[in-house]
């Protein structure tokens, strides 16, 4: 039985009158792989910043690995194995893209066991991403799909343990989709990390993870195993017409 | 460039160390004031070139500086005056810093000037009911020579400083910082910490030049050592030569010096305008000041095509 890494226990967010969260829980183990998916406004994103410091939960606690972050400096999230990435890449443009990875190992990764080689330095984690030769190149100057790349990169040289991916594979082909699917389960098989993946594209998230929660309107209405969510009554009346409903 | 950077510094250090007992007054008196604002563009642009973060405080810094002298000339010897100066000035940026390096953009840069106008409002009124007083006379004054090498010296410190800063881990948070704040965040820096230490380190220059070099004037009072035009100078002279590199604003620090001293005494109101507009081809057309035009063109080599957005 795998270790609980993180638990988030009735996460709420209110922005004035509108509540965004509204009481979410979430489990994640070791090498989980754990999809969030839901409509547009459903919270995901909201959910995701809360889950890397960004924001601040209004309620709820939030524990990785029995320790107490709730409320605490973003900056301490990394540190505590918690990496992420933003909807649209932000890498910092001007700097090569090793440098961007550097930066990463440089303020969280390098004060933490590394449990992979690939992992060593900024070099190794741009050849596991297929980087290699555009190491020396500036990130802004990267195409939007490498930039993507690159922007995982930089969540992993903070050696973490638990990935969190917000929307890696929006705006991308479909054949870019399944090479990002294919990514993150060697993410998760060679590297030993576990993942949260929000996904609009429902159909390729649910094809690789092996647990998914369903938010709609701030609140989690299912987690479970695909198949098994994929058929929620509650989950189809959301998804009512979606390819999702049917796997 | 390490090592060449380190002997540079030390060439030219030696070389201008020989100024005052080869320079006429005249000639001496330019050089310290080139290498004033040397010091000052360097200072400032070791935080707010890095991080973007504009601040307009460095005459507040500066005159808190000279007010460590003027209280402390007279009775503590050189040394623990001007470096007085500068961690008096540190101290404040840290305090402010803490409280206001939370805003950004145009909201930073007016509060960091208002600071300015604070401060010397807060010492005007000090010295009224203290001291029943708005200037000071200064009477007991170091040599000339003496101000010189202490200006050289803070000067050198500094440039040495933005080398080791801009090559360490310190300067890499900066420059995060100035990249993605929210980012640099995510990827474990401390930013609040980060932004105050280089807030306060930059002051800490700018507080020790106005202990340094008030002594020249024998006479002060708030306004002229809380004179906004030594703020507004060094953001021109740090944004003019590119605020993102090193050698910029050292070259711009010259350069304006010297057009101060023969325009400004000879022609005031034109050198004013002259630098407004200045200011503004600045800001339109070479926004990473003209440092910018030396870049090496290395995204012209790239294997892959620049993508915006």
């Amino acid at each position: 039985m795998a270790d609980l890494l993180l638990a988030a226990r009735g996460i709420c967010v209110r922005f004035g009158g509108l509540i965004a969260v509204d009481a979410v829980d979430l489990d994640v183990n070791e090498g989980e792989l754990v999809g969030i998916i839901g409509p547009n406004g459903a919270g995901k994103t909201t959910f995701f910043h809360t889950l890397s410091g960004v924001v601040r939960p209004s309620a709820g606690r939030l524990l990785v690995r029995g320790r107490d972050l709730t409320g605490r400096a973003p900056h301490l999230f990394p540190r505590a194995g918690i990496a992420r990435t933003f909807q649209t890449p932000r890498v910092f443009r001007e700097m090569s893209a090793e440098a961007n990875v550097r930066f990463g190992l440089e303020f969280a990764g390098r004060g933490r066991r590394r449990a992979h080689d690939a992992f060593a330095d900024a070099r190794g984690i741009l050849a596991f991403l297929g980087l290699a030769d555009v190491a020396a190149v500036p990130a802004g100057a990267l195409t939007p799909v490498r930039q993507r790349l690159l922007e995982i990169g930089m969540a992993l040289a903070a050696r973490p343990e638990l990935l969190l991916l917000d929307e890696v594979a929006a705006g991308l082909t479909e054949r870019e989709v399944e090479a990002t699917a294919t990514l993150i389960r060697r993410l998760r098989d060679e590297l030993g990390l576990a993942v949260v993946w929000i996904e609009h594209a429902v159909r390729a998230l649910l094809g690789t993870v092996e647990r998914v929660a369903v938010l709609h309107q701030g609140r989690k209405i299912a987690d479970g195993a695909p198949e098994a969510v994929a058929r929620d009554p509650a989950v189809v009346e959301v998804y009512l017409g979606a390819d999702a409903t049917r796997p | 460039m390490s090592g060449r950077g380190a002997v540079a510094l030390a060439g030219g250090a030696a070389a201008l160390a020989a100024a005052p007992w080869v320079l006429s007054d005249f000639l001496l008196s330019l050089t310290l004031s080139c290498l004033m604002y040397a010091a000052l563009a360097v200072s400032w642009a070791l935080f707010s070139g890095a991080t973007h973060y504009l601040s307009l405080a460095t005459a507040a810094f500066f005159g808190l500086g000279a007010y460590v002298t003027a209280w402390g000339v007279a009775v503590l010897p050189w040394p623990v005056v001007v470096i007085g100066g500068g961690v008096v000035a540190s101290a404040f940026a840290a305090l402010v810093g803490g409280a206001v390096l939370h805003l950004r953009g145009a909201y930073f840069a007016v509060l960091t000037f208002g600071l300015g106008e604070l401060v010397r409002h807060a010492i005007t009124y000090f010295e009224k009911s203290m001291f029943r007083t708005v200037g000071r006379v200064l009477t007991v004054t170091p040599t000339t020579t003496t101000v010189y090498l202490t200006v050289l010296a803070l000067a050198v410190a500094a440039v040495a400083t933005a080398i080791v800063v801009r090559r360490n881990r310190f300067g890499l948070a900066l420059a995060g910082i100035g990249a993605d704040e929210e980012r640099a965040q995510t990827l474990g820096v401390a930013t609040r910490a980060v932004k105050v230490g280089g807030f306060a380190l930059s002051a800490f220059f700018a507080g020790a030049m106005g202990a340094a070099v008030t002594v020249r004037w024998t006479y002060i009072d708030p306004p002229a050592v809380f004179n906004p035009f030594i703020g507004f100078q060094t953001v021109l002279i740090a944004m003019t030569g590119g605020a993102s590199t090193l050698v910029g604003p050292l070259a711009s620090a010259v350069v304006f010096s010297l057009l101060t001293e023969f325009l400004r005494l000879r022609f005031p109101y034109a050198y004013l305008l002259l630098l407004g507009v200045l200011l503004i081809a600045l800001v339109l057309y070479l926004p990473r000041g003209i440092a910018s035009l030396f870049d090496r063109p290395a995204r012209a080599t790239t294997p892959e095509t620049p993508v915006r957005g």
